[in-house]
């Protein structure tokens, strides 16, 4: 292994812009980072070049770790975007420099140089200066130069970025060759996916510090994890359909989800059509001949490439499906982007859109924003949490003054390295916002960018939950304690109808991810003083039968259990004190209307919180 | 029109040469008519009142001992400015250039400033600071140490006067020198020093040519400030340009321009090569 990075983290300002970055690259390996400006690609081939210094994790140069070493004593070869020939001296000169400073005999130097020459094909070049030369030759001389030494490991960042096209691809192909041949391992930084495709043995694609995959050019192309992979590495549909009996559904047409792609029973699944796997015809296929049809559409643009045509079809809307990709605001029809070969000319203005393959997207990892509030430390639960849900947390702490906000961060990174050092490491990078103001205001508006699948609030402060509660779009998790070490216990409190299905769904979800027992607890009215334990109403089974059918959907285990009581509150408190439950779901309402109409006191889930000591989570009714 | 044609005729064989034919001959007169009194006449006057008395007079007011003295003493000062200042402005130049600290923007006007302060404030003020009641000198009095008065005052003050022209000359070649010019060394294996002496340095050449020069000339020059510092002593503190204030003064014209003629000569000697040097500069060769 050439090139071994072990969860490298590098902050500027508290801002992480490399977040826990591993990655291995093999001998001889050319391996392309490409990512947007911006993404922390170049960042990552400077911290192996030792041009900066990570604040985490360890680089390893052919088993050697280099992380606290200088760039002078890394063995390392870099080529800049910008060439940075030494002007004052010729081409020999520039190229004989690394072996100058490393006392190589004089007719030693001239060989190498000579050969170097050569091979970057500036044979006979020697004696001009840098002013002289093409941007593409100083770039070739800066190749030459950073192989003279003959370093372990190559880095170019953006080298081609200043060239135009043609010159560009001379240059890719003199880079291949060279590195083909010395066998030298390669990391080479570009935004172009192109380059990146030409020239990898395998890509990695950066987007906001953190590497999403890693993988041969095909295979990224072809079968990406994430949606952000899949349109950033060439065009396409993405259509957010609904996953049924191990097939994706959008619409009326049902496309088969190979066994290896994880996908959700009954839950959004994403599906990833490039250009060239849409099919055009006059006419709608046959029936019975198994050909999968989206629909009929109309050609709204079309333009030339010389090799292809590109086409854009817009079909009518579809029952339950929705569109990622392409981009398409303004309009309510689904866009669908086709390439045919430049001789192909489209049927016609009216098209019948046929699939022939499709690609299935890995369902997104849960975001969770876990607010800390100044005194209250992060509870035990979190970790297993954030672990049995693969989340990506973000820890947003609010305070009052910046020399508050300077302590918390200085805990949240404790806690983060803590974390890493004794148990899981989920918080080692992660994003850490520090605010200062209102800690209401703060949660609300971050919550508010619904980038966010779960908040959570560490236990203890009443008047934010007060004021969350109102402005609540996400599931809110109160987490207090630990989770039972084997099957947690969950109770989901569900009425009939109200306030829709959207506790059990989230609540069951959650307890399939960590392996829990689900308890559906109906409280019934009128309680038993009153009326003598009357019998509910049948409809009330039923809707509870319908819940534990909806559990044992997403696999979980579950009864449903009938309490009486006075009223709602009074039930699950109840029911909570027995049970030894790890978490209470509840659902949620929209906001309350004025404190007369509904007094504070008479809020159920202000209530239950103020009530027990278990976690709660309290899920906003679907809109 | 004509003008106009050859500049736009690609073949045209000197297009800088051709922009001075034909209608240049008006412009060119009104400009020499007044540069004339302005510039031209003085720099000759120099010359002419030099040799008035013919080459022996000449000889023998150069040969004096007093103007002998004020020759080798500025050329000594000059030599001692430019290369204190060399250093220090590239140094100065240098950090200016690289780091950032809070505070480097009054730091950077600071330094640059003494081009702006007249020159006999300056002299003043450094009598303030050194001269034997002053802030320091009070402290060094008793030591039996006192700069002013002396070569070291005079030092001082031509190291004060002069050393914004190093730091003009170097930091915006160091300026426009990018960031990774200095990383590719550190990557091709050179340390620290080896990269400010085989990489930095050798970019900065130009910059430190013209800026040597530069206050080397300027030093020569200066008058407001090393009259008050030096005391003017002669054999001791006197300047060739005190020297020739002193003759003027007392009447002396001859010796006055004999050694006025002098320090022409040599201001001449160092523009030329500041021209030449810039010229090639100009033209694209950097360096060889």
């Amino acid at each position: 292994m050439s090139i071994v990075l072990d969860r490298l983290v590098k902050r500027f300002d508290g801002q992480s812009v490399v977040s826990r970055v591993s990655l291995e690259i093999e001998d001889g390996e050319l391996f392309v980072l490409l990512g947007a400006s911006g993404s922390g690609k170049s960042t990552v081939l400077r911290l192996i070049a030792g041009l900066a210094t990570p604040d985490e994790g360890r680089i390893h140069l052919r088993g050697r770790d280099v992380t606290d070493l200088t760039p002078q004593e890394r063995g390392i070869g870099f080529v800049f975007q910008n060439y940075s020939i030494f002007r004052h001296m010729s081409v020999a000169a520039n190229i004989e420099f690394p072996l100058k400073i490393r006392k190589v005999p004089a007719d030693e130097r001239v060989r190498r140089r000579e050969q170097l020459l050569d091979q970057v094909g500036l044979g006979g070049l020697g004696g001009r200066y840098g002013h002289q030369l093409s941007g593409g030759q100083q770039q070739r001389v800066a190749l030459a130069r950073a192989l003279a030494h003959e370093p372990n490991v190559l880095l170019l960042d953006e080298p081609f970025g200043a060239l135009d096209v043609k010159i560009r691809g001379q240059l890719r192909r003199t880079l291949r060759e060279i590195q083909r041949t010395l066998k030298v391992t390669a990391i080479l930084v570009t935004h172009d996916q192109e380059e990146a495709f030409e020239l990898a043995d395998r890509v990695g694609l950066m987007d906001r510090g953190a590497l999403l995959e890693v993988g041969e050019p095909e295979r990224l192309y072809q079968r990406p994890r994430s949606l952000f992979v899949a349109t950033f590495l060439g065009a396409g549909t993405v259509l957010v359909g609904r996953a049924r009996g191990g097939q994706a559904h959008l619409g009326d047409l049902a496309l088969p989800i190979p066994p290896e792609v994880e996908h959700e029973e009954n839950a959004r699944v994403r599906v990833l059509i490039r250009p060239e796997q849409v099919a055009l015809s006059a006419e709608p296929p046959a029936p019975g001949s198994g050909a999968k049809v989206l629909g009929e559409g109309t050609v709204l643009e079309r333009s030339f490439l010389g090799a292809l045509r590109r086409l854009r079809v817009r079909l009518p809307p579809i029952a339950g499906t929705r569109q990622a990709a392409p981009d398409r605001f303004g309009e309510e029809g689904l866009l669908v982007d086709v390439v045919l070969p430049a001789e192909e000319e489209p049927p016609g203005p009216e098209v019948w859109v046929g699939l022939r393959g499709w690609h299935i997207l890995a369902p997104p990892r849960p975001r969770l924003l876990v607010c800390s509030l100044a005194a209250v430390p992060l509870p035990p639960a979190l970790p297993r949490l954030v672990e049995a849900i693969d989340g990506v947390p973000t820890l947003l702490a609010v305070s009052a003054d910046e020399e508050e906000a300077e302590a918390l961060r200085a805990a949240l990174r404790e806690h983060a390295r803590e974390d890493g050092d004794h148990s899981l490491g989920i918080f080692d990078g992660a994003e850490l916002l520090v605010r200062r103001g209102d800690p209401l205001a703060e949660i609300a508006a971050e919550q508010a960018q619904s980038v966010y699948d779960f908040v959570v609030l560490a236990g203890g402060a009443g008047p934010v939950f007060d004021g969350l509660l109102d402005r609540l779009s996400t599931p809110l998790l109160v987490l207090r304690g630990d989770w039972r070490p084997t099957t947690p216990r969950f109770l989901i409190c569900t009425a009939v109808g109200e306030p829709g299905k959207s506790d059990v769904r989230v609540g069951g979800w959650l307890a399939r991810r960590l392996g829990a027992e689900v308890t559906l607890l109906h409280v019934a009215l009128g309680g038993l003083g009153a009326a003598g334990g009357r019998d509910p109403q049948p409809w009330v089974q039923t809707h509870l039968d319908r819940g534990v059918a909806t559990l044992r959907a997403l696999e979980v285990t579950s009864q449903g259990k009938i309490r009486h009581a006075r009223t709602p509150a009074e039930g699950i408190l109840a029911e909570a004190a027995e049970g030894g439950y790890d978490l209470i779901v509840m659902g949620r309402h929209g906001p309350r209307h004025g404190p007369l109409f509904r007094p504070k006191a008479a809020d159920i889930t202000l209530r239950i919180l103020a009530g027990i000591q278990t976690s709660v989570l309290i899920v906003p009714a679907e809109e | 029109m004509s003008m106009m044609s050859t500049m736009r005729t690609p073949s045209a064989p000197r297009p800088r040469a051709s922009r001075a034919s034909g209608s240049a001959a008006l412009p060119v007169g009104v400009l020499v008519a007044v540069l004339l009194p302005l510039i031209l006449m003085p720099i000759a006057a120099v010359f002419v009142f030099a040799f008035r008395g013919g080459l022996k007079d000449f000889v023998s007011a150069l040969t004096a001992e007093d103007a002998q003295f004020a020759l080798r003493f500025s050329l000594l000062i000059a030599f001692l400015t430019a290369t204190v200042n060399a250093v220090l402005g590239t140094f100065a130049a240098y950090v200016l250039a690289k780091y950032r600290f809070p505070g480097k923007r009054p730091l950077t006007i600071a330094v640059n400033l003494p081009v702006a302060i007249p020159t006999v404030v300056v002299g003043t003020s450094l009598l303030l600071l050194w001269g034997p009641i002053g802030l320091l000198g009070k402290v060094l009095a008793p030591l039996g140490i006192s700069p002013m008065f002396a070569l070291t005052g005079v030092l001082l003050a031509h190291l004060f006067v002069t050393f914004p022209y190093m730091l003009g000359a170097v930091k915006p070649l160091l300026d426009e020198l990018e960031v990774t010019y200095e990383e590719a060394a550190y990557t091709l294996g050179a340390g620290k020093w080896q990269t400010f002496r085989y990489v930095i340095l050798p970019a900065l050449r130009g910059g430190l040519f013209s800026g040597t020069l530069l206050t080397f000339a300027h030093s020569l020059g200066e008058f407001g400030a090393t009259v008050m510092v030096s005391g003017n002593l002669r054999l001791r503190t006197q300047t060739a340009p005190l020297y020739i204030f002193a003759q003027f003064e007392a009447g002396n014209v001859a010796q006055a321009n004999a050694v006025a003629a002098v320090l022409a000569v040599l201001s001449f000697a160092i523009f030329f090569f500041l021209f030449r040097w810039s010229g090639q500069a100009g033209n694209g060769g950097q360096g060889r």
